[in-house]
C-alpha cells in the first residue's frame, strides 16, 4: 500500500501505524510491557499497597488508587474454552481468513479473548493448551531532533501448545 | 429547578451506503426534523449536541457541533457540543440533552447524530474499528470489528441455555421485515428464514444475516421543557421518564461474563427505577440488536423474560406485534443500519412516533417505550425509557 511523496512513511500507507501501540518510553509509560515482551515475558503490575493485579498493566491502581507499582511475570500458557474463526471481516495486517480467536483461561488470572496464530482451521479445541508467542510489527518512524529513528515493535498473540 | 422533559420532532435522512458527505446527511436529517413539526421554529432552538464516533477518521472533521450548527440552521446559545460513546452517542447526546433541560440549563435542544463511514478505500473502516475496542490491546489481537466477540457471545448462550441458530434467524427475519416498510432503512427487502440459515458465513455461528451492515447517515430529535413543548407541538405529548448508563469494564479480558450483560442490567434498573416502570409495563421497545444474538440476550437482561430463555421468547414471537414487547419496529440495526451516533437517536424517534400514535407500523395504544444501545467491547450500556405520561 504505497503513498508517494509522504517520505516519512517511507512508501508505507498511514494506516499502518494504526495496528498497534506506541511501544517507546517517549510515548508510552508502561513501555517496559513491551520490552519483557521481547524476552518472552507476559507481565503486568501489581499494586505493592494492596496486592491487586490489574491488566492491562497501569501507572495507578484501580482498586487503591496507589502509584506504588512493579512488574510481575504472569502465566505463559492458558487453556482454550472455546474458540471462533473469522470468515469475512479481517483487518488488513492480520493476514489471511480465517483468523483465530479463543477465550483462554490464563490459569485463573484472567479470561482473554486471544488472538490464536500459527494453527490451522479446525485445529483447536475447548480444554487445547495454548501459549504465549511475540513477533515483530512494524517499526515506527519516530523523530529524534531532526533524525528519524525506527523504533522496533513487537506484539504477541498464542498459539497451539505443541 | 426540575422539569418534565418532552421529544416534540424527530427526522432521519435515508440510510444506507449513501453518495454524499457527513454534512449533507445532517442536513438531511434535520429537514426531516423540521418538516415533522411545522410548528417548531428551528431559530428557537437554544442548544445542540452532535452525536459522531468517526467524524475525525472517516470525514477529518473535529468541532463538529458548529458546524453541524451552521447546516442545520440553529443558533444555540445555552449548549453546543459534541458527545461521543460510539454506538450509544446519540443515546447519551438524548439524556445530557434532558438533563440540561430538566435542570433549566436549556429549554429546546437539539440532538443530531450521524456518520459518514464509507470512505474511498472501503476497508479503512476495518482500521476504524481498531480504536473501537482498547486499541492497545484489543486492537493488537485484531479484534474492533465485533463479529468475533458477538459469535464467542452465541457459543458461549448456546451451550449455557440451548439457543439455537434458528432463534437468532427469527430476529433477522422480524426485522428484516420491519425495515422493509421503513422507507429510510438500508434494507428494503424483507429475508426468509430459508435465506437467514444460508447465508454467507462470517463468525461461526453468525451469518451474513445475523450482522447489522456499516451505514452512512444521520437523525435528529428535539427535546424541549413541557411549557414549552405544549405550545410547540400538537401531537400528543412524549416524555422522557428516565434513563440509565453504566459501564463495568472496558477491555475483553475485564469482562464479568459473557452472556449476562452485568452493565445492562444496571443501567436498566436505574431507567426503570427512575421512571416507575416495571419491564412488564414496556409497550414497545428499541434494542441494540447490532447482531441477532444481541437482542436475544437483552431481552433477558432488560428483564422481559426469564435469564436464558431470550431464544425461546423470540421464536414464540414475543417481541413481535401481537407479543408482550414488539422490538425493533422500524427495522432495528439490522434493517435500518447502524451510523453509530445516529442509532440511538433512531430509535428515539421511533419511540416517540410510537408513542404519539403516527408510526408506520403502530403498536395499537403504546403508552410506554424503551430504547437501549450497547457499545464498544460489550461494555457499556444506555437505557431510556419514554411514556405518554410523566413517571
Amino acid at each position: 500500500m504505497s503513498t508517494p511523496g509522504i517520505s516519512i512513511l517511507e512508501g508505507k500507507y498511514m494506516v499502518t501505524m494504526d495496528l498497534f501501540p506506541q511501544q517507546s518510553k517517549e510515548f508510552n509509560q508502561i513501555y517496559e510491557f513491551y520490552e519483557y515482551l521481547k524476552e518472552g515475558r507476559f507481565t503486568t503490575t501489581k499494586c505493592k499497597d494492596c496486592g491487586s493485579e490489574p491488566f492491562p498493566p497501569r501507572v495507578m491502581c484501580p482498586d487503591c488508587y496507589s502509584t506504588n507499582m512493579e512488574w510481575i511475570d504472569w502465566p505463559t500458557v492458558g487453556t482454550v474454552i472455546d474458540v471462533t474463526e473469522e470468515a469475512v471481516g479481517v483487518p488488513l495486517g492480520f493476514g489471511k481468513p480465517p483468523m483465530i480467536h479463543a477465550l483462554v483461561d490464563l490459569d485463573g488470572k484472567r479470561t482473554l479473548f486471544l488472538r490464536i496464530i500459527n494453527c490451522n482451521a479446525g485445529q483447536l479445541k475447548s480444554g487445547d493448551k495454548v501459549k504465549l508467542s511475540v513477533f515483530d510489527v512494524d517499526p515506527v518512524p519516530q523523530e529524534v531532533g531532526r533524525e528519524v529513528v525506527q523504533i522496533a515493535r513487537v506484539f504477541y498473540a498464542f498459539e497451539p501448545m505443541k | 429547578m426540575d422539569r418534565n422533559v418532552c421529544v416534540i420532532a424527530g427526522g432521519m435522512s435515508k440510510w444506507g451506503v449513501r453518495d454524499g458527505s457527513q454534512r449533507d446527511f445532517f442536513q438531511e436529517a434535520a429537514k426531516a426534523c423540521y418538516d415533522d413539526n411545522p410548528l417548531l421554529n428551528p431559530k428557537e432552538i437554544d442548544g445542540l449536541l452532535v452525536a459522531s464516533a468517526y467524524t475525525e477518521r472517516t470525514s477529518y472533521q473535529t468541532h463538529l457541533a458548529p458546524l453541524v450548527a451552521e447546516y442545520v440552521g440553529v443558533k444555540p446559545k445555552n449548549i453546543c457540543a459534541r458527545v461521543e460513546l460510539l454506538c450509544a452517542s446519540g443515546s447519551s447526546a438524548i439524556i445530557l440533552a434532558f438533563a440540561m433541560i430538566k435542570s433549566g440549563q436549556a429549554d429546546i435542544v437539539m440532538v443530531a447524530g450521524g456518520e459518514k463511514l464509507y470512505t474511498p478505500q472501503k476497508w479503512e473502516v476495518f482500521y476504524s474499528e481498531l480504536a473501537s475496542v482498547d486499541h492497545d490491546w484489543d486492537g493488537g489481537q485484531g479484534l474492533g470489528l465485533p463479529p468475533p466477540v458477538f459469535a464467542m457471545v452465541a457459543k458461549q448462550h448456546m451451550l449455557k441455555y440451548g439457543t439455537k441458530k434458528e432463534h437468532l434467524g427469527t430476529v433477522s427475519v422480524k426485522n428484516r421485515r420491519n425495515s422493509a416498510k421503513n422507507p429510510k432503512a438500508q434494507f428494503q427487502t424483507p429475508v426468509t428464514m430459508e435465506e437467514v440459515m444460508s447465508g454467507r458465513m462470517i463468525v461461526p455461528p453468525l451469518t451474513l444475516y445475523d450482522c447489522c451492515p456499516i451505514t452512512d447517515g444521520a437523525a435528529c430529535l428535539v427535546l424541549a421543557a413541557e411549557d414549552k413543548a405544549k405550545d410547540l407541538t400538537d401531537k400528543p405529548l412524549v416524555y422522557i421518564r428516565g434513563t440509565g448508563q453504566a459501564s463495568v469494564n472496558n477491555m475483553s479480558g475485564n469482562m464479568p461474563n459473557w452472556t449476562t450483560w452485568e452493565a445492562l442490567k444496571i443501567a436498566a434498573h436505574q431507567a426503570y427505577s427512575k421512571a416507575k416502570v416495571d419491564p412488564k409495563e414496556v409497550n414497545v421497545a428499541m434494542t441494540h440488536d447490532c447482531f441477532t444474538i444481541s437482542e436475544i440476550i437483552e431481552m433477558e437482561d432488560l428483564g422481559f423474560c426469564e435469564k436464558g430463555e431470550g431464544g425461546f421468547f423470540v421464536a414464540d414471537g414475543q417481541n413481535d406485534f401481537g407479543g408482550q414487547v414488539p422490538t425493533n419496529t422500524d427495522g432495528g440495526l439490522l434493517g435500518c443500519g447502524h451510523p453509530f451516533g445516529g442509532t440511538g437517536i433512531r430509535q428515539g424517534m421511533e419511540v416517540m412516533r410510537q408513542l404519539r400514535g403516527d408510526a408506520v407500523q403502530q403498536v395499537p395504544n403504546a403508552m410506554t417505550g424503551l430504547t437501549h444501545n450497547l457499545s464498544g467491547f460489550i461494555s457499556a450500556h444506555t437505557v431510556l425509557i419514554y411514556g405518554r405520561e410523566v413517571a
